[in-house]
């Protein structure tokens, strides 16, 4: 695990913005799971400069926290509804996220939407955008993706990697070599 | 016939949950629990590896991962007939340690104390004189007179806003809010101070962990995180342990008697009648003797007399839930068959199912652990609960009660978190006497069945693993919640909740905050953590008064 810094050495850094991409979801529920299976997929056949952090967030709503106040730039990546047709493509900036008060049809009552109010109320909310798609199935029980949401992985992955270059990130691909082993 | 109050769903808890509650002459007079999601791990778990269950029913929940996770593996330890070495007792000790004192702490200040705290009338607080209340109720730090205007100022700012954010869905100037401005103030500031080191208490999980969120470092035969048994990793577990038990003493026990005092009645509501305790904190092999949280059963509220659990009397009930038939099985050969009709209290209301030992509804939890340490005179736990109530002016029957629960969660932390001291001691004596074995080789059964059975935050949690031909054929859990949260049962008996539920006080049925404290009282947490996100809709509540 990188160490991060308490936020009071933030400003002793450099100008470098931290960029923090997390997955969040959760994986036996089919397309639930996107966000942690594209993050998994990058980190396997990328490498990225050193003020980038792919994260797998899980199910995980609180204990983000931690990860989201450390970082100044936050792409998260997870399935939205928002009743389109399946595999529809979103890209949320800040100012959509700032229009909700609670999510009704979110399970986990303490989700990110939250960590991000907590951390705004903390006094280190990063800026927040949030790389969604319309899944086509999230009843239990799954590890597959359907196929709908399958077909956009690659169209999900280039979004998200044109996303940490617009924020300040740099990334190759990997060998391929390298990534088998 | 009374009025009936629909909450659905219930905020701030994990998970979906509808109370329906009917109101007589300003009481509670029956009450319906529902949980409205259906979770059907078992389903996916079925042929798989035995091994890798724990990484499966790790991620069934955002709140309780470890615990699924230690659950499962020590239900295939228990089929293998495995003793795991001491380091590994030691390690799963203390990151189960680690998830008390995140949830707790986290449950007081973040789920539950806007029951009682009401956020907006810190704002009419005098900064000074919260300062001075601050200074002699505890030796927390962050209680100047300009830390209390900070608190203040940042509150303002989101009032002004219009935007509450997190506190948004509050019943903020309700009568039953009765903390005096300051003391809100005060409790309003923890609220911030506990969101700022809970983030610094799970990084304990990562030290050992090797990842946070979703821990990788159990394994079947023990714990794989050689490389960080060393004297930085452990030293830097110590720093962040010291840290969080400061906080737990200084403030967060603090705040509950501090809150308490102001809501005696409470002693009074939401009491239940019998309870149920695996026990956990294996001290050595010998298992459940060695337990530092006991075993054990209370029936009729009688701790004066401790019974043994034997597990061959639980049964699970679906007359009153989503399932095919109404026969009430022993979890191991438990069915899993869904059947949703409709949501119908007077027939089948819930995808719970009903849990029953020797035929009666148990309450789980820290109340429950607390009531049987203390019944079996586990010192700690005595002086713990006789100093409270010797505080608080109240009687023994005053714990059968929300604030008992609350209270009893308070105390718990504090022992088990004492108690973590000499576990992270033993291990570095341990690593410094050359013992660093962290894992027991094994022969996977072809055949066998396996329990884990555990004491976690919520309570009582149980895994069953059913093997054959060295694959998962069936796995069933059982989780607190399921204890505490579960419909009737064949006999018509209420669930814990429902039954605590009877008797509360409401004032104002379309702000049924007093039916809030009893709920979240037992941290209900439905683990399923589907979160997605829903960029239309904000509207929490949907009340039907008929």
């Amino acid at each position: 695990m990188q160490r991060h810094m308490a936020p009071n050495e933030r400003e002793n850094q450099d100008q470098q913005k931290r960029i923090l991409v997390l997955g969040v979801g959760n994986i036996l529920l089919r397309d639930e799971g996107i966000g942690v299976k594209i993050v998994e997929k990058l980190k396997a056949e990328y490498e990225f400069s050193s003020n980038v952090e792919l994260m797998d967030g899980g199910t995980l709503g609180l204990r983000l926290l931690d990860p989201i106040s450390q970082s100044d730039y936050l792409i998260v990546v997870d399935a939205v509804q928002n009743g389109q047709p399946p595999g529809t493509h979103y890209r949320l900036p800040p100012e959509e996220l700032e229009k909700r008060v609670t999510f009704k049809n979110s399970l986990h009552q303490l989700d990110l939407v939250e960590s991000l109010a907590y951390s705004e109320i903390l006094g280190n909310r990063p800026y927040v955008v949030i790389i969604g798609i319309e899944p086509a199935d999230i009843s239990p029980w799954g590890m597959e993706l359907t196929e709908t949401i399958q077909a956009q992985v690659p169209e999900i992955s280039s979004r998200v990697l044109n996303e940490i270059e617009a924020a300040g990130g740099k990334y190759a691909a990997k060998n391929r070599v390298e990534a088998a082993q | 016939m009374g009025q009936r109050v629909v909450i659905d769903p219930i905020t701030r808890i994990e998970g979906h949950l509808r109370i329906e509650v009917e109101v007589t002459n300003g009481k509670v007079s029956n009450a319906w629990s529902s949980a409205t999601l259906f979770r059907g791990l078992e389903l996916i778990l079925k042929g798989r590896d035995p091994r890798d269950a724990y990484l499966f029913t790790q991620r069934a929940c955002g709140v309780c991962t470890y615990v699924h996770g230690l659950a499962s593996v020590r239900a295939v330890d228990n089929a293998a007939g495995i003793n795991i070495p001491e380091n590994a007792r030691l390690l799963r000790n203390l990151l189960l340690g680690v998830q008390f004192l995140h949830d707790h702490m986290v449950h007081f200040y973040h789920l539950h104390a806007l029951d009682w705290v009401d956020v907006l009338s810190a704002l009419k607080a005098d900064p000074k004189k919260a300062s001075d209340v601050a200074n002699h109720v505890s030796t927390a730090g962050n209680s100047g007179i300009n830390d209390f205007k900070e608190v203040q100022a940042r509150l303002k700012k989101l009032v002004d806003s219009g935007q509450l954010g997190i506190f948004a869905n509050g019943y903020w100037g309700h009568p039953a809010y009765k903390l005096p401005p300051e003391v809100n103030l005060i409790a309003t500031s923890h609220y911030l101070e506990a969101l700022r080191q809970q983030a610094r208490t799970a990084r304990m999980h990562a030290v050992f962990g090797a990842k946070n969120p979703h821990l990788q470092s159990l394994v079947v035969g023990g714990v794989t995180c050689a490389t960080d048994l060393n004297a930085d990793r452990i030293s830097e577990f110590k720093y962040l342990w010291k840290e969080t038990m400061d906080f737990v003493t200084n403030v967060y026990l603090p705040d509950v008697v501090a809150v308490a005092g102001f809501y005696k009645d409470w002693a009074k509501i939401g009491g239940t009648t019998n309870f149920l305790v695996y026990g956990d904190f294996p001290q050595n092999e010998k298992e459940p003797d060695s337990f530092m949280l006991p075993r054990g059963a209370i029936f009729k509220r009688n701790l004066s007399k401790i019974e043994p659990v034997d597990m061959a009397q639980v049964e699970e009930h679906v007359k009153h839930s989503w399932y095919e038939g109404d026969q009430a099985l022993h979890p191991s050969k438990g069915e899993t068959k869904p059947k949703y009709e409709k949501l119908d209290v007077e027939n089948r209301y819930s995808w719970i199912k009903a849990p029953r030992y020797k035929g009666e509804p148990m309450e789980v939890g820290p109340l429950a652990r607390v009531l049987v340490a203390y019944g079996k005179g586990h010192e700690p736990t005595k002086k713990a609960v006789d100093g409270l109530l010797k505080k608080l002016g109240v009687p023994p029957e005053a714990l059968f009660s929300t604030l008992g629960r609350t209270a009893a969660r308070a105390i718990e932390t504090k022992i088990i978190g004492d108690a973590m001291e000499g576990w992270i001691d033993q291990l570095a004596e341990n690593i410094k006497k050359g013992d660093t074995k962290i894992y027991q080789d094994y022969q996977m059964p072809a055949e066998a069945m396996g329990a884990g059975l555990n004491d976690v935050p919520r309570g009582a949690l149980g895994h069953w693993v059913d093997i054959k031909e060295q694959k998962i054929n069936n796995f069933q859990l059982v989780v607190p919640s399921t204890w505490n949260l579960g419909p009737r049962c064949a006999q018509g008996k209420m669930g814990p909740v429902e039954e605590a539920l009877v008797g509360t006080p409401v004032a104002d049925p379309k702000r049924p905050v007093e039916v809030l404290r009893t709920v979240h009282s037992f941290d209900p947490c439905i683990a399923c953590a589907v979160h997605m996100i829903d960029p239309r809709s904000n509207e929490v509540y949907k009340f039907r008064v008929v």
